[in-house]
């Protein structure tokens, strides 16, 4: 009998040894971030790899959890920034200034969404700020969960509570693909807060 | 220590061959759920469906872009011996066809440029040839066209254009 429990227990140990490391390995945990693996651009967290077919089982596992049915590299590439220029968690109770020139890509957008990956919940229409907007080679808009008097530009994160912003270049040109790190990614600094950040 | 040998071999045994398990089925699984969670939102296999506009009410996945409109289509060869006729009707801004298989690997992506594009999908190299015959790795999986629309209005004229979208057995 000692010798069958002993036999069980080894069992035991093997499965959730191997399925935890499984798991562990691909990203595939419940605690597990998009922005875990891949390249670090001046605090802009991106995977190439998302959206294309590869021969290692650690990377597709990665890419089914994080980037299902996301597009080609050759359509759009993302990167998602959750901190400030300090290294602050990005807060619904601070304004922050983000700015940033031009892209080489056919079509640009920063998106922000809240702390569970969606858009938050309010009904500013503020969700993002895109290329059709950065009207001058170098932009400026503002994030903040109230709507300012003195700008246009402005991205909501009202009812963000902590938050991240993506960037997405759709249709990157052959410089991005190639030199990522040449990226002149926006800067994101912050102003003023309204209550302590969390 | 000689009666630890043969159950540390079972541990090491399980716990490998439950690693590669899991790290293989995870992708189909994932998919195999992504595929369901579409059938339930109405996406019938061979049509395609347009979603709503994104907006913070409608969203129903995440991290999903308010630049795009999607429109869906699951495709199952099984039911379609002769394949699967796949049309993107013509608009004027970016739009891009997409095709993934049950391991979600996006085994094909075709940019429109501003003009409709057709292309037969199969399971047998044999059925067809050319560049606008396109071989499936699996039986079944999603289409998917995205199309530039980060406005209302512009949401509106994709809605006009994507009646037109098609995926349909030959």
């Amino acid at each position: 009998m000692r010798r069958v429990l002993t036999f069980l227990f080894a069992t035991l140990i093997g499965l959730g040894t191997g399925i935890y490391s499984a798991l562990s390995m691909s990203g595939l945990l419940p605690s597990d971030t998009a922005s875990g693996a891949g390249m670090d651009i001046d605090g802009w967290k991106g995977d190439l790899s998302l959206g294309t077919a590869d021969t290692s089982p650690y990377l597709r596992a990665r890419v089914a959890r994080h980037g299902l049915l996301a597009l080609a590299k050759s359509e759009a590439v993302y990167f998602v920034r959750d901190r400030d220029g300090r290294g602050r968690r990005l807060d619904e109770n601070c304004d922050y200034r983000l700015s940033g020139g031009t892209f080489s890509a056919g079509w640009w957008s920063i998106t922000l969404y809240d702390e569970q990956n969606f858009l938050p919940a309010n009904t500013d229409g503020a969700l993002s700020f895109d290329a059709s907007r950065a009207d001058e080679e170098r932009w400026t808009t503002l994030i903040s969960a109230q709507k300012p008097a003195e700008t246009k530009n402005w991205v909501s994160s009202r009812n963000a509570d902590q938050f991240d912003l993506t960037l997405r270049l759709y249709m990157p040109s052959k410089d991005v693909l190639d030199r990522p790190n040449e990226i002149d990614m926006p800067k994101i600094e912050r102003l003023e807060c309204r209550e302590n950040p969390q | 220590m000689k009666k630890w040998i043969a159950p540390a071999c079972v541990a090491i045994a399980f716990a490998i061959a439950s690693h590669i398990m899991v790290l293989y089925s995870a992708p189909n699984f994932i998919m195999d759920r992504a595929m369901q969670m579409l059938e339930k939102r109405g996406v019938k296999v061979h049509q395609f469906k347009l979603g709503k506009r994104l907006t913070p009410q409608t969203q129903s996945v995440v991290r999903a872009s308010p630049d795009l409109t999607y429109s869906s289509c699951l495709f199952d060869l099984n039911q379609a011996p002769d394949g699967i006729m796949v049309r993107m009707a013509q608009t004027s801004g970016y739009a891009s066809l997409a095709f993934f298989d049950t391991a979600t690997n996006n085994f094909k992506t075709i940019r429109g440029n501003g003009a409709p594009v057709e292309i037969k999908l199969t399971r047998n190299a044999n059925i067809g040839s050319g560049s606008q015959t396109l071989v499936s790795p699996t039986a079944k999986g999603i289409i998917i066209i995205r199309r530039l629309a980060p406005t209302a209005d512009l949401y509106s004229q994709v809605a006009k254009v994507a009646v037109n979208d098609s995926c349909a057995p030959v």
